[in-house]
């Protein structure tokens, strides 16, 4: 069993650990030790392979479609040398012959355990517990101030002589034959001197699907980040990075077929604007189906997901009324509503007395200097934070709404399909009637492996929209491959009318929300296999969801790292503070036996001095899976000294937290 | 009086003790000497310094005090109410709808919209009526839709990739076939590089504010379209306007700005030249060589938006610069869009490395944005591929539109300030005085009319609006009409009230290489006789 032995990629405990720790108290220069610290890491797994994942390895898989799928499944990037047997290809533990997988591993984990499933709800009635940021030691504190600094004065000191000894490698920033620098040195100062530092976090090019795992294209750079070369090698990694959150980035199975279909009956692009000759039947039905999924009366649909709120925001609102916005908000809101020339203000993050208090200024005040009432007050918060899982306060929203009058905007990029029950969303999560919202935004990229967005909201307000937002007569309709993932992504997670033996599904052809769609609501050739027709796999996936999520969440607090956001939040912000260490963190994954690409995020995207790194749980990870990565930041997180969270005495070892996943993962 | 210093004198004790041992802390502090003899000097040689200094430092204190998320309550606009009164007022206030319903005609443009059942292309079956129709409308410029070709690849990568990218390009949601499409499309317009972004009407808006700051000089011209309007918008940078089209206009404003720069001996801020390639508004074409001359004269960068001229016009559609033999280099900020020549998604903005580098990590759109689905990005590369190829696809495209100008041009009733060889084509009531309407042209500059530069309107729109709306229905009736007759096309739709300018309504064409010379003619024919039948009978 995996949480009985040590798993195979674990670091062989006892004797090259200890020696490195020794190393690195001796030492503590940073590069020297890791650098040592990593061939002894990779030789161990190794030894660790040999040793024990032998005999899993050598006993006969039973037949199953998993075995078939695995190997030799069309248009898979398989490597021949990747098929040595390292979880990641291959799952670990082969599968019995009552066990039928349908998915590729590398995409869709397999994992038969229905101990590790949970469901992501909340008690209706209880409030929401408040967020507690926890504050990591002085000294923590202390030394990320001094990383930024010293930073800052090296880059300045570095700008200073560079310009004098080298002046042609600062000609772009310089004012040159009568025209003003593109990028002056001092707007670019964070980027050059900065995050080029630690370039290789960011932008890595891939290849393949963005499944549970990832084909990394491997590059290297001669000339400290300043161009990156590829090595023409590939590495497969462990993906706990991707939006990926219900597993649907898959290149097979019933979602592509659907895909495949449309393709061959639609072809590939709408030709033109919705309101220009480019509405098809297909949009049509997708809408409703939208609408019907997130319980709203209408929905419209967007191409991309940042354009739906910065094209649709402005159909909103517009001078004269005012947005009260969550200092926390997404690029795009803040971009919409500044197009919008409404007036905006903001309220501390998820901060409810504090939004009341600036609801009762604003009402009582009314408009700067004129004080005129306002024409309305839109208050724009996001479902599920994507920089700390946070959550908004849903249950106190709605009760302030009532008092005061105000508009209510939920951005539920990430939280659609990732959270409820029946994966609704927040209304879902919390138990509230999805329709005392005013306006639901969300994306398709996350949950649902396609992309774009949408609005939903009342009939008469989408229709206006459909009029008045910039993107309808503008902007290029969603493709119909695209629009067929969602189509097909959706009513697998609902489950279709019919097909299903839920209870809700009731005969009479209407929909009830949250049940099963009509079959009326999905284009008449459109043909789900039965798994997803009856909604079984849909659950499936938010039931794996779940559990991954409030596992990895509930492990790692109890391993004794801080992190931060909700614990069903299938985002999971692990708390990293120096600047120097994300880059160290990302190497550390990123350089084991079995690699783990994660996303380190530092200022300006969070405050200057809480950098972190984000991990995306997603359904399609196994418990295995999240094992892996529970091990992998525990040993990085003992090198790094990251673990303020708890005391010595109160942490978890990572052995008791496999152990006990389960209770953890319910919690 | 004694008693009372007596019973102050504890305090008074206290105090002294306070402030010894203040003193010997702040003597053991490293330093501390360098500093108490600073501060004796300075007070010695200038005591109103030590005050300003105190005030600074009760300032900077203030200011780091202040919470940021409320506005100053001190203000000379707060008025203080108490909670009873603040909820009265909470009472008392209410709001406007949220979405105020649409005015009938707006309701019934909606219902009309033509619904296209299964795929889109040239002749497109309507949902409707179950009817084919001549599409007149859709961009497929190449017709490039549909393309069995193009299909298969998509689905090639469809099982290679899956569908969406489910990440931002910065964190693992760069693909090699995005790589992939940016150096196609900079190899085929002859760029350093070039930055792919996932819809094509964001992008223009998210790369001028990337460029373009706060103290920045825009000249721009008076017809560009909506999403270059709210880039501008957002940029926060000074604007200047010229006359739609006219480079005589935009030479006296580049003047300008050079004389009042010299005047106030500002310092350099970055300058930069917007315009369309094909006007969106009216399909107007631009005159490139000039433009670039102007440029490079008045050292600006130029900006321009090629959405409706890449893929369209050139002997391989590379757009404005093949088309007048320019190099693309000379542009500084090629912007062109994947959704309409190519029949794909998307949007792009070609340009050196550096001009795109910048873009990587400065651009809104682009950085918080999930990259585009990977077979769009393929479909688009595939396209190029088609293109580059086959340049028979442009000249069957040249001879369409040169067949619907022919039909087009002798009807009396409209006017048509299109380029000749502009793939749109905007259709315009003629007016009563027609001498107001030709369409400007730098050849003969209209030097009577002089609007401001810091103002959008032109002198010759003011006063125009109100005869639009009966434009608008009288246009509609047309598209309606139309469609009856298997011809679909459609008003050049706007964002009446949010627009900078309201342009005049327009039916705007747009024409495809899938149809031939024949088929064009007679839907343009078709459509000639329902303008002259719906304009004719209003007249």
């Amino acid at each position: 069993m995996p949480f009985s032995s040590p798993s195979p990629m674990a670091l062989n405990k006892p004797s090259p650990t200890s020696s490195i720790f020794k190393k690195r108290s001796a030492n503590p220069v940073l590069p020297a030790s890791a650098a040592s610290y990593l061939s002894a890491l990779s030789q161990a797994d190794a030894r660790a392979r040999t040793g024990t994942a032998a005999p899993s390895f050598t006993s006969t898989p039973a037949l199953s479609l998993s075995s078939s799928a695995t190997a030799s499944s069309e248009g898979t990037v398989l490597d021949p040398a990747e098929l040595e047997n390292d979880g990641l290809v291959l799952p670990l533990q082969p599968p019995t012959s009552e066990q039928v997988f349908a998915t590729l591993h590398t995409e869709f984990g397999h994992c038969a355990n229905d101990e590790f499933r949970t469901v992501s709800v909340h008690p209706v009635g209880t409030p929401l517990a408040p967020h507690v940021e926890q504050d990591p030691p002085y000294y923590v504190l202390l030394s990320t101030y001094i990383s930024y600094l010293l930073l800052i004065v090296l880059g300045h000191v570095r700008d200073f002589m560079g310009k004098r000894l080298t002046p042609a490698r600062y000609k772009y920033l310089m004012p040159h034959d009568g025209y003003a620098p593109l990028n002056s040195d001092f707007d670019s100062f964070y980027t050059r001197r900065l995050k080029t530092r630690m370039d290789e976090c960011f932008s890595q090019p891939v290849t393949g699907v963005a499944g549970r795992t990832i084909m990394l294209l491997d590059r290297m750079s001669p000339d400290y980040n300043h161009t990156q070369l590829f090595t023409g090698t590939r590495t497969r990694a462990l993906n706990i990075s991707s939006y990926n959150y219900l597993g649907f980035a898959q290149g097979s199975g019933g979602c592509a077929d659907a895909v495949e279909e449309s393709i061959k009956r639609y072809g590939v692009a709408a030709l033109g604007a919705r309101l220009e000759g480019g509405a098809s039947d297909l949009l049509g039905t997708a809408e409703a189906l939208v609408a019907k999924f997130v319980g709203m009366e209408d929905a419209l649909i967007s191409s991309m997901g940042f354009a739906t709120n910065s094209t649709y925001i402005p159909a909103l609102v517009n001078k004269g009324c005012l947005v009260i916005s969550d200092e926390f908000n997404h690029a795009s809101i803040r971009f919409g509503v500044r197009i919008s020339g409404a007036h905006v203000r903001m309220f501390k993050h998820n901060d409810m007395e504090n939004l009341e208090s600036l609801l009762r200024e604003v009402v009582s005040q009314g408009q700067p200097k004129t004080h005129r009432p306002w024409k309305k007050i839109l208050v724009i918060v996001e479902g599920l934070y994507s920089m700390e899982g946070t959550m908004a306060n849903l249950p106190v929203l709605l009760a302030m709404k009532k008092k005061y009058k105000f508009y209510l905007f939920v951005d539920e990029a990430h939280s659609i399909g990732a959270l409820g029950p029946h994966g609704r969303g927040i209304a879902d999560f919390f138990g509230t009637n999805p329709r005392g919202i005013d306006v639901l935004m969300g994306t398709f990229t996350k949950s649902f492996g396609a992309a774009g967005g949408y609005i939903a909201g009342n009939k008469t307000l989408i229709d206006r929209l459909r009029v008045y937002g910039h993107a309808s007569p503008y902007a290029e309709t969603m493709a119909p491959p695209v629009i067929t993932q969602v189509v097909a992504s959706m009513a697998s997670i609902m489950g279709v009318q019919g097909f299903t033996d839920a209870p809700k599904a009731l005969t009479d052809g209407e929909y009830h929300h949250p049940g099963p769609a009509p079959p009326s609501a999905l284009p008449g050739w459109l043909h789900l296999p039965p798994a997803l027709a009856s909604g079984a796999e849909g659950t499936e996936r938010l039931r794996r969801l779940a559990f991954n999520s409030r596992y990895l969440h509930t492990g790692l607090k109890k391993l004794g790292f801080i992190t931060y956001g909700h614990a069903a939040s299938p985002i999971v912000p692990l708390l990293l503070f120096n600047p120097g260490k994300m880059n160290m963190f990302h190497r550390l994954m990123r350089a084991r036996a079995l690699p783990i690409v994660v996303v380190v995020v530092a200022y300006p995207a969070t405050p200057l001095t809480t950098g972190r790194v984000r991990f995306c749980v997603s359904a399609a990870h196994t418990k295995a899976d999240v094992d892996v990565v529970l091990r992998a930041c525990d040993e990085i997180g003992d090198v790094l000294d990251l673990k303020h969270g708890l005391k010595k005495g109160e942490r978890w070892s990572v052995e008791e937290c496999i152990r006990r996943a389960g209770e953890l993962g319910r919690a | 009086m004694n008693t009372t210093t007596d019973t102050l004198a504890p305090l008074f004790q206290f105090l002294d003790h306070t402030l010894t041992t203040a003193q010997t802390t702040f003597d053991k502090l490293p330093g501390s000497a360098v500093i108490q003899r600073y501060v004796k000097s300075s007070h010695q040689n200038d005591p109103g310094r030590t005050l300003l200094e105190l005030i600074l430092i009760i300032f900077a204190i203030r200011t780091l005090l202040q919470s940021r998320t409320r506005a100053d309550r001190n203000g000379s606009h707060f008025i203080k109410f108490t909670d009873k009164e603040i909820d009265e007022l909470v009472d008392e206030w209410t709001p406007e709808p949220l979405g105020a319903p649409l005015s009938p005609s707006e309701e019934s443009d909606l219902a009309a919209l033509p619904i296209i059942a299964g795929p889109n292309g040239p002749k497109p079956k309507l949902l409707a009526t179950g009817k084919v129709a001549t599409n007149l409308a859709s961009f497929n410029f190449t017709g490039l839709a549909g393309n069995e070709h193009i299909k298969q690849r998509a689905i090639e990568t469809l099982r290679k990739y899956g569908l969406g990218s489910c990440g931002p390009p910065g964190f693992y949601g760069t693909l090699d076939v995005h790589m992939q499409l940016e150096s196609d499309i900079a190899d085929f317009l002859g760029t350093e590089a070039a930055i792919l972004y996932s819809q094509g009407f964001s992008t223009i808006s998210s790369v001028i504010p990337a460029f373009c700051k706060r103290g920045d000089i825009i000249v721009a011209d008076r017809a560009v379209n909506f999403a270059i309007q709210k880039g501008i918008q957002i940029s926060r940078s000074t604007i200047r306007w010229f006359d739609h089209n006219d480079l005589g206009s935009l030479e006296e404003v580049l003047l300008s700005i050079d004389k009042e720069r010299k005047k106030r001996r500002s310092p350099l801020t970055r300058r930069f030249i917007i315009t369309e390639g094909i006007f969106q508004k009216d399909g107007v074409m631009v005159d490139l060589p000039k433009l670039i001359e102007l440029k490079y004269k008045y050292k600006y960068r130029l900006i321009l938006d090629e959405t409706y001229s890449f893929g369209s016009v050139g002997r391989t559609g590379r757009g404005l610069t093949e088309l007048y033999n320019v190099p693309a280099s000379k542009v500084d900020m090629l912007l062109g869009s994947c959704a309409t020549g190519l029949a794909s998604a998307g949007g792009f903005c070609a340009g050196s490395r550096t001009v795109v580098d910048h873009q990587r990590i400065n651009g809104p759109s682009f950085v918080f944005s999930a990259s585009m689905p990977a077979l769009l990005a393929v479909s688009a590369s595939e396209g190029i591929n088609i293109l580059r190829s086959t340049p028979s696809i442009f000249e069957t495209l040249q001879d369409n539109i040169r067949a619907a100008r022919a039909i087009l041009d002798r009807i009396d009733c409209i006017t048509v300030p299109s380029h000749s060889a502009s793939p749109i084509i905007h259709i315009f009531v003629r007016h009563a005085t027609p001498a107001l309407l030709s369409p400007p042209s730098h050849a003969t500059p209209t030097k009577t009319h002089h609007s401001h530069p810091t103002s959008i309107l032109s002198a010759k729109d003011i006063g125009r609006e109100a005869e639009y709306d009966a434009e608008e229905r009288l246009l509609q009736e047309v598209v309606e009409e139309a469609l009856t007759h298997g011809i679909l096309v459609t008003r050049a739709k706007r964002l009446r009230g949010q627009e900078m300018v309201e342009p005049r309504p327009s039916i705007r064409l747009a024409l495809t290489s899938a149809l031939t010379k024949k088929e064009t003619e007679k839907a343009v024919n078709t459509l000639k006789t329902v303008l002259v039948k719906v304009l004719g009978r209003k007249r």
